[in-house]
């Protein structure tokens, strides 16, 4: 009789394990914690995903055809613009900020360095409607996308609709960006107690659970906050960061805490770009902290590390890449279904 | 078995034309006006007076979240309530609520805009779909109301005066809440005066409000109040 009930029990956990996965629409890593986007009212599945993937990659999202997401945001550098300080947008126009690494999107609460964006759904209109980026607009995309043979059909089989409309297209654009997990980096299966940190590591580890961690917070390495880490203002750009969506003067200076997973690709460094190494990084948190009204408290006193504990922080952050990631066949550019319409 | 099928149908038509009995609706219509003259836009801007000194080319605004009231208690709302209102096409301006059950009211009450949970909801559809024009793309939110022309006031390009009004966060929400007692209930017709909002301001110092701020705070008041039931 007890053995039947443990049975039964087991059976109910696992049932409820995969409802848990099959709530959320994505498989959440062990460790991490529940993502904040409400999957119920998008739903994932297998088509919308590849719809998503198809439009993330296909420059018919911009005025002239040329520039897709992708051209700011690549696989292999963690879906950043690799090597650009400031973002390159339609006709070579430069933007104002630097692009910043796409993944885990689903735990995040808001977009952009300056938190303008409230929802991942509502996201893509602003590089498709950005002058400097794609310069085009949602009604005219939707019109474009209905005149192709090939997107009528991915959107009758996402959506069971083949009539395009600005929510199917913004949602599909979602599910794939929300498609776009890394879990599988040697931080993870130390965590996960598959794999051990070399001595240099745990030391980097450790002096980063003391020095970064606050903001940086584990699992994602970021709290989703705004913080002023301070760095001083570049008088050519007069980026206040939050306090452009908010006005109000306390948020001066603060930019949202990025992740830091895939950081050894995701470079050039900080919301404009400004640095290209991450011994620049370290160097700037220990000697060069821009004192003023809204740097966070952390940074007040400066963080001291010698030049080796800096190269031992630096080997642990090298163990948050992620090579599944970078190189997952499922966030390629979708070969098989342009160069299918390309035939038809 | 014949007989059977034809007596469900008879049941069947029996209930359809008592629910029909029951439904009531309720016709609302928007009549923009400009002072005492009808406002319709089309391609060409309506010109407010024979100088052309100012011109009306948009006017698009949301309502929402509509409900009837007696004796100030709420006796309908209705369902996934959210109306894009257009001046050029006229149709959007005529909307119509079907109640199930016969009903009596002497209030109307309804938003001007979009709530702040609709806000902040991501990707939604029908009137709410992005592509109508009337969301924010650089910084996310719904416009509330949109209201564009020229004047010869504006030292702006092209003299134009643009007002988008919106903002879910406070301190710069900009919903307003109207309500409105009603005599004629089953028809319903309340008109927004463009030259009440025109004449209480300053072209020449406010003609772009473009993004959430005090102005706009004030603005979507005036707008508000510029709302008033026809007698006719
Ligand atoms: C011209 C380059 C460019 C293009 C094209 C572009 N982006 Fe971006 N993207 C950026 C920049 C720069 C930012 C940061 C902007 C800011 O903070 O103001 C950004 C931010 C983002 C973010 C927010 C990430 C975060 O962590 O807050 C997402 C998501 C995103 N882009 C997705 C997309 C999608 C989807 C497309 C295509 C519809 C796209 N991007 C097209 C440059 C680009
Ligand atoms: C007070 C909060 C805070 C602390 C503590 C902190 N950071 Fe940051 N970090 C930030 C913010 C905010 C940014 C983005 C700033 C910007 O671009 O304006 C950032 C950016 C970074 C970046 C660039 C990421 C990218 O994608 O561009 C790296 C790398 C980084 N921090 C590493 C560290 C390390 C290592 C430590 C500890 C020595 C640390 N941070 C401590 C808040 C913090």
């Amino acid at each position: 009789m007890k053995k039947k009930l443990i049975l039964l029990s087991v059976v109910c956990m696992v049932i409820l394990a995969f409802r848990a996965a099959n709530d959320s629409g994505i498989k959440v890593p062990a460790n991490f914690p529940k993502p904040v986007y409400d999957f119920s009212k998008n739903p994932l599945t297998p088509d919308k995903v590849l719809l998503g993937r198809a439009l993330f990659y296909d420059p018919i999202l911009s005025r002239n055809n040329q520039i897709s997401c992708s051209s700011c945001h690549s696989q292999f550098s963690a879906f950043t613009h690799v090597d650009h300080a400031l973002s390159h947008g339609i006709e070579d126009k430069i933007g104002t900020r630097n692009s910043p690494a796409l993944m885990n999107l689903a735990w995040q609460k808001v977009f952009m360095w300056d938190g303008a964006v409230n929802h991942l759904d509502v996201q893509a209109l602003a590089p498709m409607s950005n002058p400097l980026e794609m310069d085009e607009n949602l009604a005219n995309v939707v019109s474009k996308l209905q005149a192709t043979k090939l997107y009528p059909k991915l959107f009758l089989n996402a959506f069971g609709d083949s009539v395009i409309t600005g929510e199917h297209t913004l949602k599909a654009i979602s599910q794939f960006m929300l498609s776009l997990v890394s879990s599988n980096s040697k931080y993870d299966s130390v965590m996960r107690k598959q794999a051990a940190f070399n001595d240099q590591e745990q030391n980097g580890y450790t002096l980063f659970k003391k020095n970064c961690a606050s903001c940086h917070k584990e699992p994602l390495f970021t709290n989703d906050e705004f913080k002023n880490n301070g760095l001083p203002l570049d008088t050519t750009l007069n980026d206040y960061g939050r306090f452009g969506i908010t006005k109000n003067p306390l948020d001066s200076f603060k930019f949202k805490v990025p992740t830091l997973r895939n950081i050894e690709f995701s470079y050039p460094y900080m919301h404009d770009g400004r640095f290209k190494k991450l011994s620049q990084v370290l160097n700037h948190y220990t000697a060069e902290i821009h004192q003023s009204q809204t740097l966070s408290p952390e940074l007040h006193k400066p963080i001291v590390l010698t030049s080796n504990e800096k190269v031992d922080i630096i080997a642990f952050l090298l163990t948050l890449s992620d090579k599944s990631f970078l190189f997952n066949p499922q966030y390629f550019y979708p070969k098989e279904i342009f160069s299918k319409a390309a035939k038809d | 078995m014949k007989n059977s099928r034809t007596i469900c149908l008879l049941i069947f038509i029996g209930f359809c034309q008592v629910a029909l009995l029951h439904a009531q609706t309720i016709r609302l219509s928007f009549i923009p006006k400009y002072g005492d003259k009808a406002m319709l836009l089309s391609d060409s801007a309506f010109k407010a007076n024979d100088s052309t000194d100012l011109e009306i080319a948009e006017l698009k605004f949301y309502v929402s979240n509509m409900q009837l009231l007696k004796n100030g208690e709420v006796v309908f709302t209705e369902g996934n309530s959210f109306h894009l209102l257009d001046a050029k096409q006229a149709q959007t301006l005529q909307l119509s609520m079907d109640t199930k059950q016969p009903i009596t009211f002497d209030e109307l009450k309804f938003d001007l805009g979009i709530d702040s949970s609709s806000n902040v909801s991501g990707a939604m559809g029908g009137d709410l779909d992005p592509t109508k024009g009337m969301y924010w793309t650089w910084q996310s939110g719904y416009i509330n109301f949109k209201l564009e022309g020229r004047s010869k006031h504006c030292e702006t390009r092209n003299k134009e005066y643009q007002f988008h009004l919106g903002g879910y966060q406070s301190p710069n929400s900009c919903l307003q809440t109207l309500r409105f007692q009603v005599d004629n209930p089953n028809r319903i017709a309340l008109i927004l005066n463009v030259k009440a909002i025109l004449d209480k301001l300053d072209l020449a110092k406010t003609n772009h409000i473009m993004s959430p701020c005090t102005e706009a705070v004030m603005l979507s008041q005036m707008v508000a109040n510029a709302f008033k039931v026809s007698k006719n």
